[in-house]
């Protein structure tokens, strides 16, 4: 096989229905910037070039070498998320950023990929034929990768990528397959905790008398208020609610066909602070309406479902962990991010990809998506 | 490497389904709800976003007028110049702005740092409120301020219309003054509508007493709304031209002008003629009870209560021994003293027992039982004419030892003494018109006849206020009694009449023409005969032919002890009250005046002369104004007087006829009985 014909046959088995989605939502995601901020959307552009640039890299780097440096890529990035603790720059309550020279750099953002890295090759690694499902001893390990850097963002304190991170390493240890004693184990910590939140937020608690929380009183005040408020959405309008008042007036009144490019008031009086960046989707709403809402809904299922096919294709069982990993971290924070824009979810700082305004997001998307190629390209190859 | 062992295999084959399975319904539930939020709530939501980028902004009202019956302008509106500071658009406020601003307008430190605390004290949205730091700049100040506000970020001059009394302390009592409405009020007048368009809001001024607070609603008008485009921190968007985006929503509607029945220039003359320190003068048409004059001593200034008084003024005028917010035309009453004499006369006369001619001799006092009631002179023998010119106490004293208290107080009453006038602008008191009821409830020991003797001459427990005293005595020459009102009309802001008030007749008096004439005869021999205590009241030059009917009064506030002092001898708030009290002209009565100075000494010196020149100046005005001085509402013809009044025989013929029906053992001729000064008790022990 000659290596023209070689290159040839990976791009064609390039996954072009998620490249080309992803290109749109990009392209959406510029057009609509550019009614929501005014001048950021030329940044943002430079920041999809960066991203595609990083895509195509990605795609050159043997798939054998980067499942190799998946354990040093896990270290790195923890090491960097230690690092922030302590020369972290602060932004919006949480110390996120690490500054370096001209950038500034989002560790959490890129810790997702290394973990969907570390997580894919341990369960690679510890493929058992014989046994396949994990049961709660075998589960430590694979937990213990996932808790490590989702508690480390959770301190920064970044809620929103923590329970990102979170639903993204159950999907991938769902998808390795447990015992049914972990499935009912699972469900009943999930029947407490929904407990433990009736509890410490909607339990009548009668007049004179203190509630008393199990959890509440070690959240964040806005953490708190957040989960309150979401329990209670027409409560505190001006205060806790405001957001997610805002971001569902915003949505609710563009209507069926929205009321036209940079004709939103909601956006052009900026009733929402991060209209630009978390709450970008109320802008696409307001503006171009529920067709546009659907179409958009239409292009991350194009993507979700191309990765799961690229997973599905895919000749080795790390490629394919990473393809689902890479598919979940976007349906989570899609859902998520969606979710809180409309009112669904509290809200929490999460952005959705491709739209949302900012270079950490959409290079780790697009580092996501090119690993995607990258193994959808190399399928044949060995 | 590992990658040869670890296949994908057939085992995650069906997994990638599930997996799929569950992003899409995770999608279709993002869908649903989209579905839910923007379909089927659009509407609700679109409402909210409409509602969200305007702000109602609220366009003042000009306030109505108060003008005088000819139009002249009592009360307007002035622009104040007042200075705000928006701290959000002011950079380096504490340390620049308002120490620059602070040079300019002339704060000392304490206001410097009031002013500062309070910018620093706002948060949030309030910070792009404007907020008032100094109201009023003089011309100069204005000046020093405009030529640099532009290089003071966040501070702005602004217009703002300010009530204005041009004519300042003068008729305060009946104009009235504004302050900011309190929040109960707020609370109150607002009451069930939407407090977006409420008619008031925190900050309005309201009117306070008088005219600008019984008439609040109607000089209010009504505040207009302007939405404009506003984001989310309360910023007004403006257009590429600067201009605000704004549309007008509802225009404000100017309040109403009050017309009042006050001539302000007979008003003016009221003022300047007040000879004293505190006191009133009302003077109103009898015709109809509307007033033409109202002073009140010592009086406020209206504009520097209206939102420019510091605590420390409020202070000073709260503890002023003369109490300058008294309004003493209608909310204090006093002891009428001799004005008070014609009631008893009449009282005597619809009794049967006294008739114009019968007598009763004064030898300086009346004894009643072991106490004698001194009289102020020796006037020998009295009927009714000349008992009230000289005020002759023992007539009076004989009067009441015939015919008792009742008599006296159902003819008070009848006058409108003892009760509320119901004069819509002044709060006011009843004053009291004490009968037996009254005594025997309020007095220890109960009603006893020397209480008849004391209210005879108008001390005791009478007390009036000017304005009923006024309105008696309109009655007295008219014959009917009218509640008292200072409004003429109300006319909108083009000058079209909306509410005129007629004059509202009380009652007629229950006189016979020979009652009638009796005192009105009196009252006019008490000016304009030698020997009457009110010669100072006529009327000089031209109108010296206008007969003046009147009663001087000397109330005297405590009780005089073995020896009378002389005024100067007195302290200030131990002497008499001076009233007089009339009408004119006698037979046909056009104006009725009362003017009360307090504490100055006798009636006849210290208030008749102000009352003559209230009267001179109104015929004179009547002369020379083109227009009839009075309301174009014809009054029911006036009681015929017999122009020569009869003359009754001092010498008493009828003398006898009063011995009968005097029963008590206090004789008249017992009173004539020549009683040393120092043994004469003190007629009034109540006050």
């Amino acid at each position: 096989m000659d290596l023209g014909a070689q290159r040839q046959r990976m791009i064609m088995q390039a996954p072009w229905g998620v490249l080309l989605a992803s290109l749109a939502v990009s392209g959406i995601g510029i057009y609509n910037l550019m009614s929501a901020a005014r001048s950021m959307w030329t940044a943002q552009a430079a920041y999809i070039g960066v991203g595609l640039a990083v895509l195509i890299a990605v795609t050159l780097v043997d798939i054998r070498f980067i499942q190799s440096a998946a354990v040093p890529v896990y270290l790195l990035n923890i090491g960097l998320l230690v690092l922030l603790k302590f020369i972290g720059t602060k932004a919006k309550g949480a110390e996120s950023w690490l500054v370096l020279g001209p950038l500034r750099v989002q560790p959490a953002e890129f810790m997702k990929i290394g973990m969907v890295l570390m997580m894919a090759k341990y369960f690679h690694d510890d493929y058992r034929p014989a046994s396949p499902s994990y049961g709660f001893l075998r589960l430590i390990p694979p937990l213990t990768l996932a808790v490590v850097p989702t508690l480390l963002v959770l301190v920064q304190p970044d809620l929103g990528t923590a329970l990102m991170m979170t639903f993204t390493a159950v999907t991938l240890i769902a998808f390795a397959r447990v015992k049914w004693t972990v499935v009912v184990a699972a469900g009943v910590i999930g029947l407490l905790s929904a407990a433990v939140i009736w509890n410490d937020f909607a339990r009548p608690v009668p007049e004179g008398e203190t509630r008393t929380t199990l959890v509440r009183h070690h959240l964040k005040k806005h953490q708190e208020g957040r989960i309150s408020g979401w329990l209670d959405p027409q409560s505190d309008l001006k205060g806790t609610n405001y957001h997610s008042m805002q971001s569902k007036i915003a949505v609710g009144s563009g209507g069926f066909s929205g009321k036209g490019w940079k004709e939103g008031t909601q956006t052009a009086l900026r009733y929402l602070p991060e209209q630009h960046t978390d709450f970008i989707f109320s802008v696409w709403a307001e503006e171009h309406g529920f067709l546009s809402c659907l179409l958009l809904l239409v292009l991350y299922g194009v993507i979700l479902v191309g990765s799961l096919g690229v997973a599905h294709n895919s000749r080795d069982r790390f490629g394919a962990f990473v393809a689902v990993g890479i598919a979940a971290m976007l349906f989570w924070q899609v859902f998520e991010n969606i979710g809180m824009v409309t009112g669904l979810l509290p809200v929490t700082g999460i952005t959705l990809p491709l739209m949302s305004y900012g270079g950490s997001s959409m290079v780790s998307v697009m580092l996501g998506i090119g690993l995607l190629a990258n193994i959808s390209m190399r399928r044949h190859l060995f | 490497m590992k990658l040869g062992r670890a296949s994908a295999g057939k085992d995650l084959r069906v997994r990638y389904f599930w997996v799929g399975g569950f992003f899409v319904f995770g999608m279709f539930v993002l869908a649903v709800n989209l579905y839910r939020l923007m379909v089927i709530r659009h509407d609700e939501f679109l409402a909210l976003s409409i509602d969200n980028q305007f702000k109602d902004v609220r366009v003042r009202a000009p306030r109505g007028q108060i003008r005088d019956r000819r139009g002249e302008v009592l009360v307007d509106i002035r622009p104040s110049f007042d200075v705000f500071i928006t701290p959000a658009f002011c950079q380096k406020c504490a340390a620049e702005v308002i120490p620059q601003l602070a040079d300019l307008v002339g704060w000392d430190e304490a206001q410097t740092q009031a002013v500062t605390a309070r910018i620093k004290a706002a948060h949030g949205p309030q910070r792009y409120q404007p907020m008032q730091v100094e109201t009023d700049l003089g011309r100069d100040a204005l000046d020093r301020v405009n030529a640099v506000v532009h290089r003071l970020p966040g501070v702005d001059v602004e217009k703002v219309p300010h009530r204005n009394y041009p004519a300042g302390p003068a008729l305060a009592h009946v104009l009235g003054y504004m302050n900011e409405v309190t929040q109960d009020e707020l609370v109150r007048l607002n009451g069930a509508s939407e407090m977006e368009r409420a008619p008031y809001a925190l900050g309005d001024y309201i009117g306070r007493r008088g005219v600008e607070r019984g008439f609040e609603a109607m000089l209010r008008g009504k505040d207009g709304w302007r939405k404009e485009v506003v984001n989310a921190r309360g910023e007004v968007m403006r257009d590429p031209n600067g201009e605000v985006l704004q549309h007008e929503d509802f225009a404000p509607r100017s309040g109403n002008n009050v017309v009042l029945s006050i001539d302000a220039r007979l008003q003016a003359e009221a003022e300047k003629a007040f000879p004293g320190a505190a006191g009133a003068i009302i003077a109103l048409d009898p015709r109809t009870g509307f007033v033409l004059a109202a002073v009140s001593r010592p009086s406020f200034d209206p504009n520097v209560l209206t939102g420019r008084v510091s605590p420390k003024k409020l202070q000073e005028m709260a503890k002023d021994p003369l109490q300058p917010m008294v309004n003493r035309v209608a909310a204090e009453h006093y002891h009428p003293g001799s004005t008070f004499k014609p009631i008893t006369l009449i009282a005597g006369l619809r009794s049967g027992a006294f008739t114009e001619h019968t007598t009763a001799t004064c030898g300086g006092g009346f004894r009643l039982g072991a106490r004698v009631w001194r009289c102020h002179g020796v006037h020998g023998t009295v009927a009714a004419v000349r008992g009230l010119q000289y005020s002759c106490d023992t007539y009076f004293y004989t009067i009441a030892n015939a015919i008792g208290i009742d008599p006296i107080a159902t003819i008070g009453r009848e006058f409108g003494l003892g009760q509320a006038t119901n004069f819509s602008v002044a709060a006011e008191v009843p004053g009291v018109m004490p009968d037996t009821a009254y005594h025997d409830k309020v007095t220890p020991g109960g009603y006893q006849k020397g209480m008849a003797l004391n209210t005879a001459i108008g001390q005791g427990d009478v007390n009036v206020t000017p304005l009923q005293l006024a309105g008696m005595y309109a009655a007295l020459g008219t014959g009917s009694l009218y509640q008292p009102q200072v409004v003429d009309h109300v006319e909108d802001p083009q000058g079209d009449v909306i509410q005129k008030f007629e004059p509202k007749l009380v009652r007629k008096i229950d006189l016979t023409e020979d009652q009638h004439r009796i005192v009105v005869d009196a009252l006019a021999a008490v000016v304009n005969e030698a020997g009457g205590t009110g010669g100072r009241a006529r009327l000089k030059g031209a109108m010296s032919g206008i007969t003046i009917a009147g009663k001087t009064g000397t109330a005297q506030v405590v009780r005089i002890g073995d020896v009378r002092l002389k005024k100067e001898q007195m302290g200030y708030f131990e002497r008499d009250h001076a009233w007089f009290a009339a009408f004119a002209p006698a037979e046909a009565p056009e104006i009725a005046i009362v003017v009360l100075n307090e504490h100055s000494g006798h009636g006849g010196s210290e208030s008749a002369p102000a009352a003559s020149a209230v009267m001179q100046k109104f015929f004179e005005l009547k002369a020379s104004d083109s227009v009839a001085f009075g309301p174009a509402w014809q009054p029911p013809p006036p009681i015929k007087i017999a122009a020569p009044a009869p003359k009754p025989a001092d010498g008493g013929t009828a003398a006898l006829a009063a011995q009968p029906a005097v029963p008590d053992a206090g004789a008249p001729s017992i009173a004539s009985g020549g009683t040393s000064p120092a043994a004469v008790k003190e007629p009034s022990r109540w006050i």
